[in-house]
């Protein structure tokens, strides 16, 4: 911390620089993973080369995979903006890099878990390891598209390491299907891997993002549940806040809006979003879009999870026709860096699943709104004559 | 056997008063401070007024350093550091480096006085923004500010018309892996509010806290004082986020008592950092090879009977080395341990003899 | 006997409600999301469910602290269910994690078969229902404007697209319309045999039999084609 100045006024903010002097307050869960490997109770997925290294809250090291990696998709995205995921794809066919995108996964069930109650401990911890055996059969490294899978997955983490109950009863679920106690070395996010490639992506940059003002939400089971697996960055709010999405609006060079209730939650509860709507769009619109508008303005918001893009996009309509001053596009970081590479809004995107009005924001990125829907209704027409089955990815780009 | 000195490792409150009372006692003493100033702490980190009797801390802290001073029994070697020790007491060499170089020193016995380090509020867990927002900043700051005669917002320089101490930051805290109360805090916390009341008269100040550790007098003569003649607001409720909403601050809280959520803005939002073993506490403890309690002061093996006796026989360590202590326990073990070191001298000398 | 004059459900047997205590208490979690609570009100602050209802996760952790059987009971049945599950209260200094507490507490009160569950639960067994079968929690053709007319006109055009804009997406497995993406049918076969083995369709028949008897008519329809012996999947773990 620093100590003395000339006059008897404080540091400024600028010049204080924090250094972590101290070891992190956890237990490192790599190494009881490791030291649980080496008694033969599980077996460890290694992060496979090419990574790269990256800090976590309290200064541990990261290995984020660049490829050979198994895409764990999210229910929410794939299900209702399934641009989200198709851009993360799209993204990794850009660089070139071999992904798997299996058909052999099953959702995390999470959302049902953290809606229902209607599962249990080992039920779940099951449901996370049959994912990653699947990921080691395919010979590929899970990589997590969505935040509360993400989230749980490091919760089960830690049920297993702790106890051995549980570690004997997915070993005895799992027998059943032919399949071991397995877990990868590292929970390994998307938006972490967007977070990576951020460099390479401003190389790759075709579209200007300066005029553009975003605020960011970062999600709450990102870096509030089990903290220490999140990336932070000491160059960025000092190392005190996640550097997750806000490095890479830095880095495309949009202006990053801070705003006072950051660090609130979207609202969308798990089951609040499918049974009591009412608590969502209440709080996403009162809690986050509001202030985000009143204090920052912001031309666009940018999260990296399911629910806070659902949550934070579908509760603007209701506030919105009741007069309130709503009406900021939500997307994700995913499809904000698929866009500045050139990305399609519509065939690659898929920005026609989001609620918010978006002709602005693509006005604003140089995108000619009108040309580029014609271009996705012919793809659809083309589909609805029977002259293809499906839009390809060569069609996507064309 | 020779008339071995003490060495006294530590200059400020507590190790002035051990080097005083070993040398009232006729011993010699050779106190070794890294700095190049005595007073430790209180002179670091400019205090204002001391807890609780508000006294001015630098005319304090000239007292015990004037009692230091000139006295033939006393050896004082400022800029030093000890970084090695050989033996046991009581025939232990000590080696002192300074500017000029490594010199060993023949001791009988050693007195640990290496005191506390301020906790650094970037390890904080709730979300606080020290390294963000100018106007966030810590008790020790206040301090400065304070002695200067001005309080002012500090990214204005302006006075400040709402101003709170969040308590706690830092202490009592399993997150963080800080589990102990600081003791000191709630009440330099309350003094700090005082002061800033009487130089800023129509400034608002509130105190957030989960509990106000106002022990012996400090409850009238601070607590009451503050909240019945100051009219300093305490809300039971600690702020778990400082964010920023236009120019200013906000922090939110819930307010347990009302039970009712908290925005404020503030004009300076002062955070009140508790205690953490120092580094020299911990590398005396290494170099002297005594072993740190649970929590990762210097573990003392008498209890409550005796608060200096380390495992190591002749080797005592007091103050906040030792674990949270404000200026009267430092003092006092100071004391004690001044006297603990010279019969531990006189005993091995009568033994010998 | 409550310590409170205003304590509801006296009827219930006190027995009744502390062997829920007893199964939250027992959960194999408890040592590691219950500690202490020093009433400092961090968690409220950070909560998004408190600042809409009458809803505060320190109640939660004082009460389980002090072992309230009568207080526990009476959140069991009422505000269990407000939580948003966001964790947001996981900066509690003592290290209690009030979320994780409500997911326990939750779990009992489904296993128990509450009235409390049976009504949250009440309009999300379609859900239930959808993710123990498919393998996925949301699927595309949800999205009807009878189910989200508070998100405006849009679900409609998407809905009315549907079929359409499934196919004009690039990911092969995403042109999927009652899955959320191409989940084969060997992988949602394992899926219901986790349930199976780990004891989770008995706890669904306590709560919604209905529910129960559809997943079981489908599902075991489906394993039997494929050539599963349904009663080499029981319940694998021990209470």
């Amino acid at each position: 911390m620093p100590t003395t100045t000339a006059s008897s006024l404080p540091l400024k903010a600028e010049d204080r620089k924090f250094e972590r002097n101290s070891p992190p307050p956890t237990e490192d869960y790599r190494e009881q993973l490791f030291e649980l490997e080496a008694k033969g109770e599980i077996e460890i997925i290694r992060v496979p080369e090419p990574y790269i290294e990256v800090e976590t809250k309290y200064g541990r090291k990261k290995k984020i995979p660049l490829e050979h990696t198994w895409h764990h998709k999210s229910c929410g995205q794939c299900g209702h903006i399934p641009g989200y995921s198709t851009a993360i794809f799209w993204l990794n066919r850009q660089f070139g890099f071999d992904y798997h995108d299996p058909r052999d996964q099953t959702s995390c069930t999470a959302w049902n878990y953290y809606a229902s109650a209607t599962s249990n401990p080992a039920a779940q911890a099951a449901v996370a390891v049959r994912n990653f055996a699947q990921a080691q059969i395919d010979g590929y490294f899970p990589v997590i598209h969505c935040g509360t899978s993400y989230g749980h997955y490091k919760e089960v983490r830690a049920e297993l390491i702790y106890s051995a109950e549980l570690r004997k009863q997915v070993r005895a679920v799992l027998a059943r299907l032919g399949k071991k106690l397995v877990f990868p070395e590292e929970i390994v996010h998307y938006s972490e891997w967007v977070h990576v490639m951020r460099h390479e992506i401003k190389k790759r940059q075709t579209r200007d993002f300066s005029n553009l003002t975003i605020t960011v939400h970062p999600a709450c089971h990102y870096h509030k549940l089990v903290v220490e697996d999140a990336i932070y960055d000491k160059d960025l709010y000092n190392g005190q806040r996640t550097a997750i999405v806000s490095g890479l609006v830095k880095t495309i060079g949009s202006k990053l809006a801070d705003y006072s209730t950051w660090h609130d939650c979207c609202g969308f509860g798990f089951r609040h979003i499918l049974v009591s709507r009412d608590f969502s769009r209440s709080f996403a619109t009162m809690r986050k879009i509001e202030v985000m508008i009143e204090e920052a303005n912001p031309d666009l918001t940018l999260t990296h999870d399911t629910g806070c893009v659902t949550t934070l996009d579908q509760s603007q309509f209701a506030a919105k026709a009741h007069g309130k001053k709503v009406g900021i596009p939500v997307m994700s970081d995913a499809q904000y860096a698929a866009l500045a590479m050139g990305a399609h809004p519509f065939k690659v995107c898929q920005l026609h699943w989001h609620n918010m009005e978006i002709r602005t924001i693509l006005e604003k990125m140089g995108i000619d709104y009108d040309k580029a829907w014609s271009e996705f209704e012919h793809q659809v027409d083309r589909i609805k004559s029977g002259e293809i089955d499906y839009l390809s990815w060569e069609d996507a780009d064309a | 056997m020779p008339d071995l000195p003490v060495m006294v490792i530590g200059g400020g409150p507590c190790g002035m008063e051990a080097t005083r009372g070993i040398s009232d006692l006729g011993y010699n003493v050779v106190l070794v401070d890294k700095a190049e100033f005595l007073g430790g702490n209180p002179i670091a980190g400019d205090y204002a007024a001391l807890t609780p009797d508000m006294r001015n801390a630098e005319d304090a802290m000239n007292e015990m350093i004037e009692a230091i001073t000139d006295n033939p029994l006393i050896e004082i070697r400022l800029n030093s550091s000890v970084v090695a020790a050989e033996g046991k007491a009581p025939d232990l060499s000590v080696t002192v480096k300074n500017g000029k170089g490594d010199e060993k020193i023949d001791v009988g016995s050693v007195i640990i006085s290496t005191g506390f380090q301020h906790f650094d509020p970037g390890k904080e867990t709730q979300i606080y923004g020290y390294y963000e927002y100018d106007d966030v900043i810590t008790l020790v700051d206040v301090e400065r500010m304070l002695k200067a005669g001005k309080f002012v917002r500090p990214s204005t320089g302006e006075k400040p018309k709402q101003v709170c101490f969040i308590q706690c930051v830092g202490s009592r805290d399993r997150q963080i892996g800080n589990q102990w109360c600081s003791k000191v805090c709630c009440g330099i916390a309350t003094k700090e509010a005082i002061e800033i009341r009487d130089l800023v008269p129509d400034c608002k100040v509130f105190v957030f806290y989960i509990d106000m550790r106002m022990y012996g007098f400090w409850e009238d003569e601070l607590y009451w004082k503050a909240q019945e003649e100051k009219q300093v607001n305490f809300i039971r409720g600690i702020v778990t986020e400082i964010t920023l909403r236009g120019d200013g601050v906000v922090v939110k809280g819930e307010d347990t008592t009302m039970g009712r959520p908290m925005e404020i803005p503030m004009d300076v939002v002062i955070l009140s950092i508790g205690m953490e073993p120092s580094k020299g506490s911990t590398e005396m403890a290494k170099l002297f090879d005594i072993p740190l309690e649970s929590h990762g002061f210097i573990e003392t093996i008498g209890g409550a009977l005796n608060t200096v006796q380390t495992s190591a026989p002749g080797i005592f360590a007091a103050g906040a080395s030792t674990g949270p202590a404000d200026l009267e326990d430092s003092i006092s073990m100071g004391g004690a341990a001044a006297l603990k070191a010279c019969a531990f001298i006189r005993k091995s000398q009568l033994q010998t003899a | 006997m409550s310590i409170y004059k205003d304590a509801k459900y006296m009827d219930v047997p006190f027995e009744e409600k502390q062997k829920l205590f007893d199964q939250v208490k027992g959960d194999m979690r408890w040592d590691h999301i219950f500690n202490g609570c020093y009433e400092c009100g961090i968690c409220v602050a950070a909560c998004p469910s408190a600042r809409f209802y009458d809803f505060s996760p320190r109640v939660f952790v004082q009460t389980l602290e002090r072992e309230d059987i009568d207080t526990f009971y009476e959140l069991m049945n009422d505000s269990v269910w407000d939580c948003s599950q966001c964790f947001s209260c996981t900066r509690c200094p003592r290290e209690s994690n009030p979320g994780a507490l409500i997911t326990v507490m939750r779990e009992v009160a489904v296993n128990n078969g509450l009235n409390s569950a049976k009504e949250a639960l009440k309009a999300y067994s379609r859900i239930i229902y959808k993710i123990m079968s498919t393998g996925t929690q949301v699927a595309p053709d949800m999205l009807q404007p009878d189910a989200f007319p508070d998100w405006g006109p849009h679900v409609k055009e998407i809905s009315d697209n549907l079929e359409y804009w499934r196919r004009a997406l690039p990911p092969e497995t995403l042109h999927t319309v009652e899955l959320a993406w191409d989940v084969s049918v060997e992988t949602r076969l394992e899926l219901f045999m986790i349930w199976k083995l780990t004891g989770n369709l008995e706890m669904i028949e306590n709560i919604d039999e209905g529910i129960f008897m559809i997943l079981e008519e489908v599902m075991e329809e489906l394993l039997e084609e494929h050539g599963y012996d349904l009663d080499d999947y029981e319940n694998v773990i021990e209470d």
